[in-house]
C-alpha cells in the first residue's frame, strides 16, 4: 500500500469531454462572471473573481467555504495566477499559487495549469493538465521532493517504508 | 497538512538525517558519522523529527534504532489527493454549467 501511495505522480491529468461548442467552454473559462458560476465546489461561493484573458494577465479566484463546510464555514481559499499562453478557443496556460487565506506560508501550493479545448463533431474535449511545481517554501519543497522528486531514490524509500510495516 | 511536518523539515541538519535515513534504519552513532554532525546534536535533531511524527524509534539488542515513519509522507499524499478532488468536482460542475446554458439558449 505504501508502495502504491509513493508512485504517485506530482502531475494531475484530466480529460473531459462536454456536450458544447468549444466557443461556451473557452467563454466559461476566460470570463470572470461565467467563471464563478462553476469555479467553487458544493458549499462554497466565490467571492472575488478576475480574469484579464491575455499574456502577462492575471487571475484571481477566492472562495470561501460556506456553512455546509461546517468547521472551515468561512475560509477563504485564493488563487492567484498569471496567463504565460492563450489560443482563443484553443489553450490557455497560467502559473498559479493557491492557499489558505492567514496561512500563506504554509499551504501554498505552486501550479502550472495546461488547458487545451478541442472540439469534434459539436463536442468539446477538454484536456487539463496541472503540474505542482513546489508547494511553497524550502522545507516544504524538501517534503515534497521527497514524496515524488527523483523516481529511483522514492522507489527506495517506498521499499524501505514497505518493510517496516 | 500538518505545519509541524514542514517545521521539522525545515532545518537543514535535520532534512540531511531524514535523507541519510532513507537508505535504511540506523543508531545515533551511525548517523552522527555519516554526516558528521557532533551524536549530541544528532539526538536533539531525532527528537525534533520524532515530535512531529516523521521519525520512530525502536528498540534493537542494546542499541535504539531511528527510521522514518510513513505517516507524515501519507499525509502529503492525501493533502494533493485532496486537491485532485476539488478539480474532479469543479470540471463536473462545469458540465451542470455548460448544460444549464445550452437549456436556457434552447428555451429562448
Amino acid at each position: 500500500m505504501i508502495t502504491q501511495l509513493f508512485k504517485k505522480k506530482k502531475d494531475l491529468n484530466f480529460e473531459r469531454t462536454y456536450e458544447a461548442p468549444v466557443e461556451a467552454v473557452w467563454q466559461a473559462w476566460t470570463q470572470a462572471e461565467q467563471l464563478r458560476e462553476w469555479w467553487g465546489p458544493e458549499n462554497t461561493t466565490i467571492v472575488e473573481c478576475e480574469i484579464d484573458p491575455r499574456v502577462g494577465g492575471q487571475i484571481r479566484v477566492v472562495m470561501e467555504a460556506g456553512e455546509g463546510m461546517g468547521k472551515y464555514a468561512g475560509t477563504r481559499w485564493p488563487l492567484a495566477g498569471t496567463i504565460s499562453h492563450i489560443e482563443e478557443n484553443a489553450r490557455l496556460t497560467y502559473d498559479a499559487r493557491s492557499w489558505t487565506e492567514g496561512k500563506e506560508e504554509t499551504t501554498t501550493i505552486h501550479h502550472v495549469n495546461d488547458l487545451t479545448l478541442t472540439e469534434e463533431g459539436g463536442v468539446t474535449v477538454l484536456k487539463l493538465n496541472i503540474s505542482i511545481t513546489s508547494i511553497g517554501s524550502e522545507a516544504k519543497m524538501a517534503a515534497f521532493g521527497m514524496k515524488w522528486g527523483y523516481k529511483q531514490q522514492l522507489d527506495t524509500l517506498a521499499e524501505f517504508l514497505s518493510k517496516g510495516i | 497538512m500538518e505545519a509541524s511536518t514542514f517545521r521539522a523539515l525545515g532545518e537543514p541538519s535535520r532534512l540531511r538525517i531524514v535523507e541519510a535515513l532513507r537508505h535504511g534504519p540506523a543508531s545515533v552513532g551511525e548517523l552522527a558519522e555519516v554526516l558528521e554532525i557532533r551524536q549530541p546534536q544528532v539526538s536533539k535533531h531525532l527528537r525534533v523529527l520524532g515530535e512531529a511524527g516523521i521519525v520512530v524509534v525502536e528498540p534493537v539488542a542494546r542499541h535504539r534504532i531511528y527510521r522514518l515513519d510513513e505517516e507524515p509522507f501519507e499525509q502529503i499524499v492525501h493533502w494533493v489527493d485532496s486537491f485532485e478532488r476539488l478539480w474532479d468536482a469543479r470540471l463536473n460542475s462545469l458540465e451542470r454549467y455548460l448544460d444549464s446554458v445550452r437549456r436556457a439558449a434552447e428555451t429562448e
